[in-house]
């Protein structure tokens, strides 16, 4: 395997970047009668603007037909007649922008009065307070010792003014965050400084704790990585050929067929593209800071303490680049309804695309402990090819006195590892096919989420061992583990 | 192959214990009242005009013969299961067409469930299940004796307590 990307990229601007559309806006800080300060008078005008890319969405779900209809009823009133002299294409544009733009009126004045009603200040007693509600009036108290991330957000229409939304998450249940919508980016990097230093116990004035940027993925290499993906590629491949067979027959019905298989990769790669663009990756002293998004940008923060597994995923065309992504099971994250993220849950990825040495230099960040490159490898016997013909020379168990590994896959490789302490339980299985090669696969389980540890059909024996082995090994590590207070020195 | 059970072929010279037979009743007791509404349909398959008979003989033919092999697999399968407390972990076999073993770290467990829906309780068998925070644990023993089982879960919680460790 290359080692192209031996050493990180000492990067040093900071994470988070102003991305927006240069229409910046005056007026920060603002603070009411009762020193109270405020989000930013023009977060009205933000939240309607931010109306449109939805009805774009509406428009897409509803197909133009809605709009049309809309359109003839506008046109049915008294003085809108000379619209029906309209192309009924136009009709429709213009239905769904005159309802987008009643619509955004109706949320722009909502939100001045939730504007009105909203502020925030740190009480004497030095907890986060924030009041709301244009109804009902409601008063939060935020325990800053309870405070698991502070993120500050940047949702597309946010963006053309340079505001940015601050979300403050509080350890609890499913709707403890705190939502300031929005603020300018200075103003969200202030406040998110100010309530991370008094979380810490520290004065209010401490400067942010330095971050540095690890690596950042370009637009370039993202893109390129996408579309070598096995299945993508596959189908992409596959579309050709049916776009050449319908040409050279001039059997047109294959086009429709072409429409799906390269459209499909096509829609997928262009939402992971929007999705991870600008994936950016900092070093802070509460873990690992991950960035990324080309629309709404996503903040994360992995601290180390948790992270359970990982996996380094190589498909088939990326090995010659020398690139891999790597996947996290993080102990209570991405086992949520993965319904808004395609297929693989976005919040598991702790890095789309990087070269290995850089992978691994990320990993030895989340999982300090961790280090797969001086495993002893036990393959999985020869035999075993009668139960997996393809991916049967990549079986293969691995472990030292901190780490168990497995390896498996052929045609995309997948490396998955983690710490002895971190094992759950250990399950030995046997098939009916693998015991009539006298086969037996091995599981470490862990807490769930997108790394499997699964030894694939080693000899009967061995698996057995192994996984007394791995038992010990656990028992072992958790004795010595201390990663659960990894900010202890 | 001969029929090695799966904790022989594990480890020797530990103390497996096997589920009571007890649990052989109660599921085949679970597998008649399965088949009732297969009965019904068979029934009313036959009942129904303009039906060629043959339909309901094929349909009564298989679930006979479903039926037998159920049968004669619970059997088996109840004798399969089997438990073994060592001093630090428990080891949890099961299966005969896919067996498993699964080994359950004390200080990992985080809870332990002991359930008995009506047919157990009035047979007198109870399961005893073992969660860690992974999902995919799934150490399971059914068809314990209400007391064995009671008492399990007490041993298991106590040395629980006294190995527990984080996530």
């Amino acid at each position: 395997m290359t080692q192209r990307d031996g050493t990180a990229p000492q990067v040093n601007s900071t994470i988070g970047d102003d991305l927006g559309l240069g229409l910046a806006v005056p007026g920060s800080a603002l603070v009411d009668a009762a020193g109270h300060r405020k989000v930013h008078p023009i977060s009205p005008l933000v939240h309607a603007v931010a109306v449109f890319p939805a009805m774009g969405g509406v428009v897409i779900a509803f197909g133009a037909s809605g709009g049309a209809s809309i359109a003839e009823n506008l046109s049915d009133l008294p003085g809108l007649q000379s619209l029906s002299m309209l192309s009924p294409v136009l009709l429709a544009i213009a239905g769904v922008a005159i309802f987008a733009a009643v619509l955004s009126l109706v949320v722009a004045l909502y939100q001045y009065f939730a504007w009105r009603a909203l502020s925030f200040w740190f009480d004497d007693d030095g907890d986060f307070r924030v009041q709301s509600g244009v109804f009902i009036r409601q008063q939060r108290r935020v325990q800053l010792s309870r405070i698991q991330a502070v993120d500050v957000t940047q949702p597309l229409a946010a963006r053309v003014f340079s505001m940015a939304a601050l979300n403050i998450e509080v350890a609890g249940q499913d709707d403890s965050r705190v939502r300031l919508k929005y603020v300018t980016l200075a103003d969200a990097r202030e406040i998110r400084r100010e309530v991370l230093a008094r979380a810490a116990g520290l004065d209010a004035k401490t400067a942010e704790a330095p971050q540095d940027v690890l690596t950042r993925v370009s637009g370039r290499q993202l893109a390129i990585s996408l579309l070598l993906r096995v299945s993508t590629a596959g189908l992409l491949i596959l579309t050709a050929l049916i776009v050449a067979v319908s040409y050279l027959s001039e059997g047109w019905a294959g086009i429709g067929l072409a429409l799906v298989t390269g459209g499909v990769p096509l829609i997928i790669v262009i939402a992971e593209f929007i999705r991870f663009y600008g994936f950016t990756v900092a070093q802070s002293p509460d873990g690992l800071r991950l960035r990324y998004g080309l629309l709404r940008t996503e903040s994360r923060t992995v601290p180390p303490g948790r992270v359970q597994a990982i996996d380094y995923v190589e498909p088939l065309l990326w090995r010659r680049l020398g690139w891999t992504r790597v996947l996290v099971t993080i102990a209570g994250v991405g086992t949520e309804s993965s319904s808004s993220n395609q297929g693989q849950g976005a919040n598991t990825v702790l890095i789309p695309v990087a070269g290995l040495g850089q992978a691994k230099d990320l990993v030895s960040r989340v999982l300090p402990a961790l280090d797969t490159s001086e495993l002893a490898w036990i393959h999985a016997p020869r035999r075993a090819w009668k139960r997996s013909p393809v991916q049967w020379r990549n079986l293969a168990v691995g472990w030292d006195e901190s780490t168990f590994a497995i390896r498996r896959g052929r045609v995309t490789r997948h490396l998955a590892a983690l710490p002895h302490a971190r094992t759950q339980s250990v399950r030995w299985t046997q098939g009916p096919w693998e015991r009539a090669l006298d086969l037996a696969s091995m599981h470490v389980d862990t807490t769930p989420g997108p790394v499997t540890v699964s030894g694939l059909h080693l000899a009967s024996a061995q698996a057995r061992e192994i996984a007394e082995n791995q038992s010990d090994a656990a028992r072992r590590g958790r004795g010595t583990d201390r990663s659960i207070h990894w900010a202890q020195p | 192959m001969a029929d090695v059970s799966t904790e022989q072929a594990f480890t020797s010279g530990d103390q497996w214990v096997r589920v009571s037979p007890k649990l052989v009743t109660a599921r085949r007791i679970t597998l008649c009242l399965t088949l009732i509404p297969v009965v019904a349909v068979i029934v009313v398959l036959a009942l129904i005009p303009g039906i060629i008979p043959a339909v309901a003989i094929a349909v009564a033919a298989v679930s006979a013969v479903g039926f037998v092999w159920a049968w004669w697999l619970i059997g088996r399968r109840v004798r399969s299961y089997a438990y073994c407390e060592r001093e630090d972990d428990l080891l949890v076999s099961s299966g005969i067409l896919f067996r498993r073993l699964v080994i359950v770290p004390y200080g990992r467990m985080q809870l332990v469930d002991v359930t008995a829906g009506p047919i157990d309780r009035s047979l007198g068998v109870t399961t005893v299940q073992l969660h860690t925070a992974a999902a995919t644990t799934d150490a399971s023993i059914p068809g314990l004796e209400p007391e064995v089982a009671a008492q399990l879960r007490d041993r298991l919680a106590h040395r629980g307590e006294t190995r527990s460790a984080g996530l």
